[in-house]
């Protein structure tokens, strides 16, 4: 099957040959996974995706999925653009991923616990101590404490991308506070109800257990001596950007959604205000960060948090998910030891590739990267935001000879990666009323219980839907797809 | 259930209720007045004055004010904390803080009543816009109370709601009762017999959509005595103030039936209150119509009031 041009749908679908196309080979022909569905939107006319798009942008905003955005004195309330494309990925490669996360977040998990216990993979010269030490993220408090079941990243949000080699490649661990499931759910709601037909002729993972399984997981982690756990959400409230998903999230565990001011401790113990008087809470499900969960522990001015939350936390008396301190594990220089952090704690090779990374504090790595500048993106280790990153086929000559400088100046503060590119998928463009080629990537979440583990059989697929722009998320003009894993 | 949601819930459902009869007494009021059958009554400017008192921003009595700036306020001016405007925002914004105990179904039904009135041209609202836009917020808000009634669980969460919308509808009633009751006192002498017969009272029950049920049940036209006895002590008139007090009781012994040995609690006061309208008799009311509605104003801020400190604020 090809991509045929008098295909209306598809009509100003520029077929860009040196990107890797989710659902068209490099000879225009369709994907085997992507056939089928290929043929039942072209019954469709452009007009019939014109007004199923606009009735699902209708559906969004009247279900209030939506988030603030603050520009000039006024809040306005944006939908996450859905697109009605959605992305499909095969058995065999979704096992792969599935395995791959899993394994990555209890690596992570194991690093962690070293990292505030032990710190044997510093004392055996794997990770170097000043990559922790000057981590703010790092919370001295967490030292020697153990968390109810030797679980901190409970939830973790992997960011893959399909390079052109065709190959999936992490780009990110998030295991602080991993936004974006809820969308996860209502994308696959909105697909099924403007293009229900296309769902009989696949079979498709339900993405509807995540709850459920997060809810198990959150019991599964209660405080000692606790038999039936009261789990609570803690959401910074609804001003909050992501307050839908908070709610959402609460709803759908069938538990209270709380705000810090609804919590207060009493010897150690949490307590909730409730009509009929204060209620004991087991485990809390926190969507604020690490800082701002108790003033007398951490930022004194924090308002959203709970005071003395830590000290019962410390005394084991509540559980808190995921664990304070996780994000000493997620920044960019310890994401370049992934690999050996995997085989250090698991004695496995990584089922995920990482984006290679070259040390510069490393003396033929060094090398390499002052020969192949224009060919690297070159990173500081200890910024965040995108600071202070150049990328090598952007610069002239003369700022490729400045990076050198730069460079050579403080070679341990700099690391580079190749220059990855971000497979595209077919993505309907309110503009041109036509599906286009845009960049995509996939967030997975994984959960991690005192006894199991869990990945959510879809996950999220972010579009960037400015044409030729990288970056995916929501608030640079970002958008999702529905996101099937297909049953063998 | 948190004490904070329960606060949200009591007063979302007391924000729709108002809504709805701000709402509709705008509407009436103005388009009553078009074909009133005596002068006053049909004074734009009486009528004019009348809205502003049912809101609570009353004007002096000879200060001329203008129409479209009457309008505008009460319906929706976001500076003005009664308008109907004002009155679904903060309507929705409880809902979203509740928003987990409340079903799908239901928010999203406040949700688009939000956006239609947020997104409602002021300049069309001002000029012809009146019976539009106030027909659809009473829609919207039935609407709402079928969501409430047929999607959300018969537990505390609906008896915090109902008690909401209960008491705010008993306290509408009374003040929309107040306000018809002083434009009668001045609009006298449009049928043959003064304050009894005033068209006033025809207005008063279309403003609490009873006006219908009332010709059914006296099968007279409406007069002071029947519009009282109808719209404060019938208990089978929906919008009745005993109907209100009877959904009250019920709605507080859900929540909490022990409270009411304790002779200081709000479910206490409630249950005494309407034993007292439960035998009470309009001739009695009829004596001094003033103090009443006073009491019974300042008896529903004290019940209010108790809840609050009773079950909001731990």
């Amino acid at each position: 099957m090809k991509l045929n041009d008098s295909n209306p749908i598809f009509s100003s679908y520029q077929n860009n040959t040196a990107l890797y196309d989710e659902i068209f080979d490099e000879n225009k022909n369709v994907r085997r996974t992507y056939e089928k569905i290929i043929e039942l939107y072209s019954d469709h006319s452009i007009k019939d995706f014109v007004s199923l798009n606009e009735k699902a942008k209708a559906s969004f905003f009247n279900q209030g999925i939506t988030f603030q955005v603050y520009s000039d004195e006024k809040a306005q309330e944006k939908i996450f653009p859905f697109d009605l494309f959605p992305r499909i990925l095969e058995a065999k490669e979704w096992n792969t991923i599935e395995k791959g996360v899993i394994q990555r977040s209890k690596a992570l998990n194991e690093f962690l616990w070293d990292l505030y216990h032990e710190k044997n993979i510093i004392k055996d010269g794997i990770v170097p101590l000043d990559l922790i030490s000057s981590s703010a993220n790092y919370l001295r408090q967490m030292i020697d404490l153990d968390p109810p079941g030797g679980v901190y990243n409970h939830i973790s949000g992997t960011d893959l991308i399909k390079h052109s080699d065709g190959k999936y490649y992490v780009l990110e661990d998030n295991i602080r506070c991993p936004s974006g499931v809820s969308y996860v759910i209502c994308n696959r709601n909105a697909l099924k109800r403007a293009l229900f037909g296309v769902f009989n002729h696949y079979k498709i993972h339900a993405v509807t257990n995540y709850a459920e399984n997060l809810l198990d997981i959150m019991e599964s982690v209660k405080p000692k001596g606790v038999d039936v756990p009261n789990c609570v959400v803690i959401t910074p409230g609804i001003y909050n950007s992501a307050y839908y998903e908070h709610s959402y999230l609460a709803k759908t565990l069938g538990i209270e959604l709380v705000e810090g001011r609804d919590l207060f401790v009493e010897k150690d113990f949490v307590y909730m205000k409730t009509i009929s008087g204060p209620e004991k809470v087991d485990v809390i499900y926190r969507r604020i960060d690490d800082t701002f969960l108790d003033p007398l522990e951490f930022r004194e001015d924090s308002a959203i948090g709970i005071p003395g939350l830590f000290a019962a936390y410390k005394r084991g008396n509540v559980s808190i998910v995921n664990a304070p301190g996780t994000g000493v594990a997620d920044d960019k220089a310890i994401y370049t030891y992934m690999p050996e952090i995997i085989k250090y704690y698991l004695n496995e090779k990584p089922i995920l590739n990482n984006v290679p990374t070259f040390h510069c504090s490393r003396k033929d790595d060094l090398k390499y990267v002052l020969e192949n500048i224009d060919k690297l993106v070159v990173k500081p280790v200890d910024e965040a935001g995108g600071y202070g990153i150049s990328i090598g086929n952007r610069l002239t000559k003369d700022e490729i000879e400045n990076v050198k400088k730069v460079i050579l100046e403080n070679p341990r503060k700099y690391i580079a990666q190749p220059i990855m590119s971000l497979s595209v998928h077919a993505t309907y463009i309110d503009e041109s009323q036509s599906f286009e080629q845009r960049h995509v990537d996939l967030r997975t979440f994984t959960l991690l219980g005192a006894e199991k583990a869990f990945v959510l059989k879809g996950g999220l697929t972010r579009v960037a839907l400015k044409k030729g722009n990288l970056i995916v998320n929501s608030s640079q003009g970002g958008g999702s797809k529905d996101t099937w894993v297909l049953k063998k | 259930m948190l004490a904070r949601v329960a606060n949200n819930l009591f007063w979302m459902g007391r924000y729709i209720e108002r809504a709805e009869h701000t709402a509709r007494f705008m509407n009436v009021n103005y388009f009553s007045s078009l074909d009133a059958p005596n002068q006053l009554s049909q004074s734009r400017q009486f009528v004019l004055h009348s809205i502003m008192s049912m809101v609570g921003d009353d004007v002096k009595d000879k200060t001329k004010i203008k129409e479209e700036d009457v309008f505008y306020n009460v319906g929706l001016n976001p500076e003005k904390h009664y308008s109907i405007n004002q009155c679904v925002k903060f309507a929705r914004e409880n809902a979203n803080s509740s928003r987990d105990m409340i079903s799908t179904e239901f928010y999203e039904s406040i949700n688009k009543f939000y956006h239609y009135v947020m997104n409602y041209p002021k300049e069309i609202f001002v000029r012809s816009g009146l019976h539009d836009f106030t027909t659809n917020v009473t829609e919207h808000t039935a609407i709402l109370r079928g969501k409430i009634r047929g999607t959300l669980l018969h537990d505390e969460v609906y008896a915090l709601i109902m008690l909401g919308i209960n008491i705010e509808r008993a306290t509408q009633i009374i003040r929309i009762v107040k306000t018809k009751f002083e434009d009668a006192q001045k609009a006298t002498g449009g049928y043959t017999n003064p304050i009894e017969n005033s068209y006033e009272w025809t207005t008063l029950l279309k403003c609490c959509e009873s006006y219908d049920m009332n010709r059914r049940f006296y099968k007279k036209p409406p007069t002071q005595l029947t519009v009282l006895e109808f719209l404060v002590l019938n208990p089978n008139c929906p919008r009745s103030v005993i109907n209100s007090l009877n959904q009250i009781f019920y709605h507080i012994t859900i929540l909490d039936n022990l409270e009411l040995r304790d002779k200081t609690s709000a479910a206490f006061l409630i249950g005494k209150m309407r034993s007292q309208y439960q035998f009470k008799t309009v001739e009695e009311i009829q004596k001094s119509v003033d103090k009443f509605i006073e009491k019974t104003l300042d008896t529903l801020v004290e019940i209010s009031e108790k809840l609050e400190r009773e079950y909001f604020y731990h």
